[in-house]
């Protein structure tokens, strides 16, 4: 999870109050999002890039339903979901859906809202290598080998790097508990 | 931001096209828009009442009275209620027909009213007073005063995202039968609140069941 619901939602905003750019910051930003959903629900492929447009589209036109006080996500894949449910309904498929909080917690906006400032305030006591290197392989979902790609170190130094780090944040994590 | 710029060639140019047309939009968007698409039919029904039943010759006295004002009371308090549920449904998770709840004081008092009316008149002229000379069209015209103020919702919906299509379209109807009702206490010269409680209630609830029933066919986007 990569964007915040603090991100999006100020790009909304700004949207909302006429910048261009942002809305169409915002519009490619959900791209991978809404690809994930839909890819996480349906079965075959096929469908899914002409869901993902119809999704953005009806963000587009549907963007003045967004309360800028209320959570930007959930009102998100409320949309996206309605437009699944009338996809299916289209297809005459019927296939059980989950509604918008189950929805929520799956794409695990809740934790990542919660969690990201807890871990960024964690993590930025560590090493550059060591954090990245968790954050890589622990939140960003990264296999060990893509995690050493990136970060241009080699596999066990990745690995070596997690052990210490989390070795590291458990020990300040007693620290503060004392 | 370093965003994931690996959209498609056809979703790309689908967004360049789409930021192409960003106006802003204004704080309570919802509400306009609703309270625009009612105005927009309730000018049709005012038209209405004109053309087919004619205002009631006594109006300018009649808005010094009691009852002008029971009947209006009721019926607006309704139509406020129901526009703020509207404007709930009209938006993804927007929650349910639960928010109607406080219909429930303006039919109570209303109740009360014609309890109190009925105590002070001899039983054997109660008949009369719930039938009034109407009771047969009233309900009939309310329902066809809703429906240019239905048509004027449907427009607003045209830029509203309604999930729950069926409590969305209930709503609506309840919205434009209070509405359509209001404004057909121009014509109506009936007085008691037995009759408002019954034949009223009844045109605006064929209005809302009607709305429920084509709500998730005409509502859909």
């Amino acid at each position: 999870m990569r964007h915040s619901e603090a991100e999006l939602r100020a790009l909304m905003a700004a949207g909302l109050d006429g910048d261009a750019a942002a809305h169409a910051a915002l519009l490619r930003t959900l791209v991978p999002l809404m690809r994930s959903f839909f890819r996480r629900r349906m079965r075959g492929d096929e469908d899914i890039e002409d869901l993902v447009q119809e999704t953005l589209i009806a963000i587009h036109t549907k963007r003045g339903t967004y309360d800028r006080d209320r959570p930007f996500t959930a009102w998100l894949y409320a949309v996206a979901r309605y437009r699944l449910i009338d996809h299916l309904r289209r297809r005459r498929v019927s296939v059980p859906i989950e509604d918008v909080e189950a929805i929520l917690a799956t794409e695990g906006f809740e934790e990542a809202l919660t969690a990201r400032v807890d871990v960024d305030r964690l993590l930025s006591g560590l090493s550059t290598k060591q954090a990245r290197a968790i954050r890589d392989t622990h939140l960003d979902g990264l296999s060990v080998a893509e995690a050493a790609d990136g970060a241009r170190i080699g596999r066990s130094d990745v690995k070596v790097s997690v052990h210490r780090g989390l070795k590291a944040l458990a020990a300040r994590l007693r620290e503060q508990q004392r | 931001m370093t965003a994931e710029f690996e959209t498609g060639g056809g979703t790309e140019r689908l967004i360049a096209a789409l930021a192409a047309d960003v106006p802003p939009v204004a704080r309570r968007f919802i509400g306009r828009r609703i309270a625009l698409g009612i105005a927009g039919g309730g000018v049709v029904s005012i038209g209405l009442v004109f053309a087919l039943f004619g205002m009631r010759p006594d109006f300018s006295q009649a808005v010094f009275g009691v009852s002008f004002w029971m009947k209006w009371a009721y019926t607006i308090s309704l139509g406020l209620i129901a526009v703020a549920a509207t404007v709930r449904l009209a938006r993804p998770i927007g929650g349910s027909l639960l928010m109607l709840w406080p219909l429930a004081l303006p039919v109570l008092l209303l109740a009360a009213l014609a309890f109190e009316e009925m105590a002070r008149t001899p039983v054997h002229d109660w008949l009369s007073m719930w039938l009034g000379g109407s009771w047969d069209r009233c309900p009939w015209r309310v329902l066809l005063l809703a429906a240019p103020i239905f048509l004027g919702l449907l427009w607003s919906f045209r830029k509203l995202a309604p999930t729950d299509l069926r409590a969305a379209g209930a709503a609506a109807g309840l919205a434009a039968g209070a509405w359509a009702a209001t404004i057909y206490c121009l014509h109506c010269d009936e007085f008691a609140a037995v009759f408002v409680l019954t034949w009223y209630t009844l045109g605006i609830l064929l209005a809302a069941a009607l709305g429920a029933l084509i709500g998730p066919r005409v509502l859909r986007w």
